[in-house]
């Protein structure tokens, strides 16, 4: 009896990993890291979609670039002048959308505030810390950029506010998520993962389970908790601990508060999960934003005023809450943490 | 079949011992070994090709040539750091040594990452 018992507790330790048919690509795009798994596909057709994944993606990245030559920067240039432009379809599309979006959370989300971004540094691939002085910054303000500004007719695009300067960087990660799903869909791949800068969105499954995420700790060099991500659905978090200087002490994030034109303080991260939907990557990369810059007994509304049910805060002095449904779909590594979370409502 | 067992003779008190020692270790062994898996290989890519694998278990200075230049990523012995880098903000540099199974470093303006491989991970990518 005893050695069937010793070698039950032998067999419990031991998984066996069957073949995986799991390809795996890396790129760097967005200046950021770009990960794409397909699951299931002969390895040369993976390489091959995956390659045209990428391909597109840095045609995106190229398009919207928010301080290289791009269509983008083209745009601005016309607004700054005052003069109209013809652009493309999908850009007004894009313009629209993020219009809609900035409308959605009461200008918190407000791509046209290009000067405030490069006032602080962000705006190069190897930002330097800056430290704009409050006269700058107040000049800035009163110019008041807004999306709103933009007036767009057919195809041609105008300002009406010259300060306007658009800068993406807060929608084409997941703008590229979802062109990168209508891809795979074209391909009619069933199961694949997309990782932009930490943006992810998943489609079918890894073999018999769905898709794992592992969610950054934003103060440790693990993550602090995994989740199940569903065909369709994505998950895109907002944090102080990936693009940010430390000055005197205090951390600056890249992400900036309209409002104040200073970098938003008090949050270390947001992460937000977002159901099946063609824009699913745009409001995975986009949704969190509003909510990591407004006060924490704002958070929970301006979830809802971005539709988003499933969200996780942690903040900078050690909270930690999520909404009754996100909860339900998180599972704790960091063990500390679970035992302090509460109720975001 | 039921008889086989039947024939059995009867636990004593030293076999409980060992039924719950046993039990014990899987749960010990489960908690420690299965979050913190002791990481025994490196894996280290520059922009999208595997440069190579490595074993932790050594004292060793890798010099990687990535985008921006040269890098220094160190092994000693079950850890693994990026040492030097020609990056400017050296968010690399500052994250210091990795130690456990499916960690991982990315220096993205030089575009090469060390990761260190496990068993089995515990998820298929990272948020972030």
């Amino acid at each position: 009896m005893r050695y069937y018992i010793l070698l039950f507790a032998f067999f419990t330790q031991v998984s066996c990993t069957p073949l995986d048919p799991l390809y795996h690509s890396q790129s760097y795009v967005f200046g950021t890291l770009v990960d794409i798994s397909i699951y299931g596909e002969e390895e040369s057709e993976a390489q091959l979609m995956s390659s045209q994944i990428t391909r597109e993606f840095q045609n995106i990245h190229n398009r919207l670039h928010a301080w290289k030559p791009s269509e983008l920067n083209g745009i601005n240039k016309t607004f700054a002048d005052n003069r109209p432009k013809l652009i493309e379809p999908d850009i007004v599309q894009i313009i629209e959308d993020a219009t809609k979006l900035s409308i959605q959370s009461e200008g918190l989300f407000n791509p046209a505030i290009g000067k405030l971004i490069q006032a602080w540094g962000f705006q190069r691939d190897e930002f330097t810390a800056v430290l704009p002085d409050q006269l700058t910054l107040d000049a800035l303000l009163a110019e008041q950029p807004k999306m709103t500004d933009i007036v767009i007719n057919g195809h041609q695009i105008i300002s009406n506010n010259p300060h306007v300067k658009l800068d993406l960087g807060g929608y084409a990660k997941g703008y590229a998520l979802d062109a990168g799903m209508k891809i795979l869909r074209e391909f009619q791949v069933k199961h694949a993962l997309i990782n932009i800068g930490g943006n992810v969105i998943a489609l079918g499954k890894h073999g018999e389970n769905p898709w794992t995420i592992g969610i950054q700790h934003p103060r440790k060099p693990d993550a602090i908790a995994t989740i199940a991500l569903e065909s369709g659905w994505a998950i895109g978090t907002s944090g102080d601990y990936q693009r940010f200087f430390i000055h005197d002490g205090k951390r600056y994030c890249h992400i900036i508060d309209p409002r104040t034109g200073q970098p938003a303080q008090g949050t270390q991260s947001v992460t937000v999960l977002i159901p099946p939907s063609p824009n699913a990557g745009v409001l995975s990369d986009v949704a969190s934003k509003p909510i990591f810059i407004s006060a924490l007994d704002e958070k929970a509304a301006f979830a809802k005023k971005m539709d988003v049910s499933h969200v996780l805060v942690i903040q900078e002095d050690g909270q930690i809450l999520a909404t009754p449904s996100m909860q339900k779909r998180l599972q704790w590594l960091d063990q500390e943490a679970k035992q302090r979370v509460g109720t975001l409502q | 079949m039921l008889a086989r067992f039947n024939n059995f003779p009867k636990l004593l008190k030293g076999d409980w011992c060992i039924v719950l020692v046993s039990l014990g270790l899987v749960v010990v062994s489960f908690l420690t070994l299965w979050s913190h898996q002791p990481a025994a290989t490196l894996r280290v890519r520059v922009g999208s090709t595997v440069l190579g694998e490595y074993s932790l278990m050594q004292t060793k200075l890798l010099t990687v040539s990535g985008s921006a230049g040269k890098a220094t990523i160190e092994i000693q012995q079950g850890k693994v750091r990026f040492k030097h880098s020609p990056c400017h903000n050296q968010y690399c540099v500052h994250q210091g040594w990795l130690t456990h199974a499916h960690q991982a470093a990315i220096c993205i303006p030089n575009q090469i990452s060390i990761e260190l491989m496990g068993a089995s991970p515990a998820f298929d990518t990272l948020n972030y």
